[in-house]
């Protein structure tokens, strides 16, 4: 079964398999964003710091102005006993919050516009919006 | 050339004690993890998305194991420690989109399901490497990714002119 599925391995493989000294790299960048992942890589100076708290049934505050074209770092916390999910379709990103916990979501420069954001585990919850201007 | 042979072996006995401990060791070690059991159950369907022919089948064999609550649980799946990252998976994979449930969802739920199912077709990742390691079947054929892509993408605009 091993040898099966290392086989399926190789025939999926984006060269990941084939060419075992590509994989030192990729480890590298594997543990660096595992890092990060874990410590949230710091805010920049000339990032846009936004902080949203998710209260019981709804977000505070439900829409954030922002520059446009400036990088953003969205500060998630949530107050709630439930789990979430931190989402929004249009920004690209889902991130799971634990009840109390804080998550930072980090957001490349944003063309002027409206961006939803959500709570994906609880759909009762009224969505918010992330205006760029 | 006896001595020589006699000392190898002298050295090698502690070796072997050694590996002999840690195998027995690692053995109760994966008994006593049987006596963790994962949660691995079918909940009941609800509402299933009823996706129509091709499309549904190539769904069924793609994602349902993970996205759905008629997952085909392999019988590795009742082995731990395998057993708790296999349930941890369907959990996390139903928490994120349960075509099982598919009525429960509020119509906007079913738009962004819905978008982001298509964003998923449109890249390589869906469904995981590891899981199309084990399930060669669950890999998706060029046609069958354009053809669920299209039913979803006219789903899509059916939820926009209905809101």
């Amino acid at each position: 079964m091993v040898l099966r599925i290392i086989l399926n391995l190789i025939k999926e493989g984006p060269g990941l398999m084939r060419h075992p000294l590509r994989t030192k790299p990729l480890l590298a960048i594997a543990a660096i964003a595992l890092i990060l992942a874990a410590t949230g890589a710091p805010a920049r100076a000339g990032d846009t710091v936004v902080e949203i708290k998710l209260a019981e049934g709804h977000f505070e505050p439900q829409t954030l102005t922002v520059p446009a074209g400036q990088p953003l770092v969205i500060k998630v916390t949530n107050a709630t006993a439930k789990t979430a999910e931190f989402e929004s379709f249009r920004l690209n990103r889902e991130k799971v919050v634990e009840p109390g916990q804080v998550i930072v979501v980090h957001v490349g420069p944003l063309s002027a516009g409206s961006y939803d954001f959500y709570d994906d585990f609880n759909q009762a919850v009224p969505q918010g919006s992330i205006v760029a201007r | 050339m006896m001595r020589v042979r006699a000392a190898a072996r002298r050295d090698a006995a502690p070796v072997r004690k050694y590996a002999m401990r840690a195998a027995i060791a690692a053995a109760a070690v994966l008994v006593a993890a049987q006596l963790l059991p994962a949660a691995i159950s079918n909940p009941p369907v609800t509402g299933d998305i009823g996706a129509p022919g091709g499309v549904g089948v190539a769904l069924r064999a793609a994602c349902y194991d993970c996205h759905s609550n008629l997952t085909r649980w392999p019988w590795y799946a009742q082995v731990a420690p395998l057993s708790w990252w296999i349930a941890r998976d369907v959990e996390h994979g139903r928490r994120e989109l349960n075509f099982s449930t598919w009525n429960t969802y509020y119509p906007v739920t079913r738009l962004r399901k819905l978008e982001w199912i298509g964003r998923s077709l449109a890249q390589p990742g869906m469904p995981p490497i590891w899981y199309r390691a084990m399930h060669p079947g669950a890999r998706l054929t060029t046609a069958e990714r354009a053809a669920l892509s299209a039913w979803v993408a006219a789903q899509i605009a059916a939820a926009q002119s209905a809101r």
